[in-house]
């Protein structure tokens, strides 16, 4: 059921970013997934299977003697993904709930 | 973009020596009967309205030091080095005994106090109760201990309400059997962590310069320029009160077999208000044993540091706003701080017996300092298929609408 609920989620993720970069027929596939993300939407809300403590941001910590360097390389033309691919600076990898940790990294990157 | 470089200032000595340093925190503490200083009663309970222990015959109320105050944990983490660890933290030592006899200095019976539930039993033959407050090295008798804030009236209503919204779909021996009264108060253990660290990363981070469509056959596609960059952040990074479960069983959270994830969602607690261990703090609730040891948690809490660091350098790279690649990461820790707690929670468990003859565990908790609740509900799976199934139908038809007319 795990599975199931992980596909939708991950569908429904694919199907909103495919809607972003080609506007053509993207609302219609997700009204053909409307079970799979009704499902997910009520398990999550009950079971908060995804949930945890966000140490990452909700403990104290400060930075202190920072030193700072930013070197431009090079223009970068026609990118299809809005987001830098292999991106990191959010992973989170402390996590107890692992499947809480990967769920959000895939939405945040 | 600009070039930054600020001087570090010089960096706090490294330890020279591995052996951790110890911070006694039992000094003075005492097993056996802890009476009231005006009565002389046994009868020991916290008032969670005013955070104090109360005597349960002449009201006299006092309070305990502050632990942070007394132990001096809120020294700069900066000059922090090496590995400084509470007494109350030290490694179990398997043969200790978890359950203890102690002879009742009132009536001369022997008492047993079971340490894996509590630190205090009464006397079956005078009634007086007997406090266990020295440590041994079984974790039963922590640093240090945050006392309830939530009254349990409060933390019944929460669990009413966040169960009261989700009803519809849930299982209907749950629904039957649900009873928010039933709360239980349980003081769980975790290790408190301080870490000072230098931290280094470098890696790749871009910036947008420009975002448009282009037109592939039929269709439009959005399209994006960047600054592509070299990256790198040098600094030291204190980390304060980082709090892990030092508990076996709560570390374990695979949603596939239990819900401890639930209890890990409603930290943080605010430990700095923790109080020197009393186990008069306990009175009416009950409590879970440390079973795990620093070396065991140390991967954990580093690595939960290094996600930290990662978050926390992000409020210097706004600039790159389609994200940052780090090549390398390194989290030199030059210092740190453990310190074993008993922090609060309300918690209303129902054992869900499904079909297949399996049990799971669900919990409704709640954060005993700040009220945060969460939960894990039985969901009526036959109910919520049937539901999804309908709505899939009508989303089929929509859906196949849609696409045809090309939205």
């Amino acid at each position: 059921m795990l599975n199931l609920t992980l596909l939708a989620v991950e569908s429904g993720q694919i199907l909103a970013a495919g809607s972003s970069d080609d506007d053509s027929g993207g609302l219609g596939l997700v009204f053909l997934l409307s079970g799979f993300v009704f499902y997910s939407a009520i398990y999550f809300r009950y079971r908060n299977t995804d949930k945890r403590h966000g140490h990452e941001s909700e403990t104290e910590a400060t930075m202190v003697n920072m030193q700072e360097h930013d070197e431009f390389v090079k223009a970068r033309k026609g990118l299809s993904n809005r987001r830098m691919s292999g991106a990191n600076n959010t992973a989170v990898r402390g996590a107890s709930n692992k499947f809480s940790a990967g769920i959000m990294s895939k939405f945040k990157l | 973009m600009p070039m930054d470089a600020v001087e570090p200032d010089t960096p706090p000595p490294a330890a020279t020596d591995d052996a951790p340093r110890v911070i006694n925190t039992d000094d003075g503490a005492k097993d056996g009967l802890a009476k009231c200083a005006r009565c002389g009663a046994t009868e020991i309970s916290l008032n969670v309205a005013t955070g104090n222990l109360r005597c349960g015959f002449c009201r006299f109320e006092w309070s305990t030091d502050n632990a942070i105050e007394a132990f001096n944990l809120n020294g700069d983490i900066s000059a922090l080095a090496g590995l400084l660890v509470g007494s109350g933290s030290s490694d179990i030592v398997p043969s200790t005994e978890e359950i203890l006899t102690f002879k009742c200095s009132a009536c001369g019976a022997e008492v047993v106090i079971d340490t894996n539930t509590s630190t205090q039993a009464r006397c079956h033959w005078c009634r007086n109760t007997l406090s266990m407050n020295q440590q041994v090295p079984n974790g039963a008798v922590p640093d240090m201990i945050l006392p309830f804030k939530v009254e349990k009236s409060t933390a019944v209503e929460k669990i009413a309400h966040f169960v009261g919204k989700r009803k519809f779909f849930a299982h209907p021996t749950f629904r039957a059997e649900f009873n928010a009264e039933n709360v239980m108060g349980v003081y769980l253990p975790y290790m408190v962590v301080d870490i000072n660290a230098h931290a280094k990363l470098s890696g790749q981070g871009e910036h947008q310069t420009r975002s448009y469509t282009v037109k592939v056959g039929d269709s439009t596609q959005q399209r994006y320029d960047a600054d592509l960059y070299n990256v790198a952040r040098e600094f030291d990074i204190h980390v304060n009160d980082l709090t892990v479960e030092s508990s076996s069983d709560r570390l374990d959270q695979n949603t596939a077999v239990n819900s401890n994830n639930i209890i890990n969602t409603i930290m943080p607690f605010d430990v700095e208000n923790s109080v020197r261990y009393d186990s008069n703090y306990l009175a009416g609730f009950t409590s879970e044993r440390r079973d795990s040891n620093l070396d065991q948690l140390a991967p954990l809490a580093h690595t939960q540091a290094e996600d930290i660091t990662r978050h926390r350098v992000n409020d210097t790279l706004k600039f790159y706003d389609r994200g940052v690649r780090w090549a390398a990461e390194e989290v030199d820790v030059r210092g740190q701080r453990w310190v074993s707690a008993y922090l609060p929670v309300w918690l209303y468990s129902y054992q869900q017996r499904k079909s297949n003859g399996k049990t799971f565990l669900h919990y409704v908790a709640v954060n005993a300092r700040t009220g945060e609740t969460m939960g894990s509900i039985p969901l009526h799976q036959s109910k919520l298929l049937l539901v999804s199934g309908i709505v899939q139908l009508v989303g089929t038809v929509i859906g196949l609408v849609l696409v045809a007319v090309g939205i």
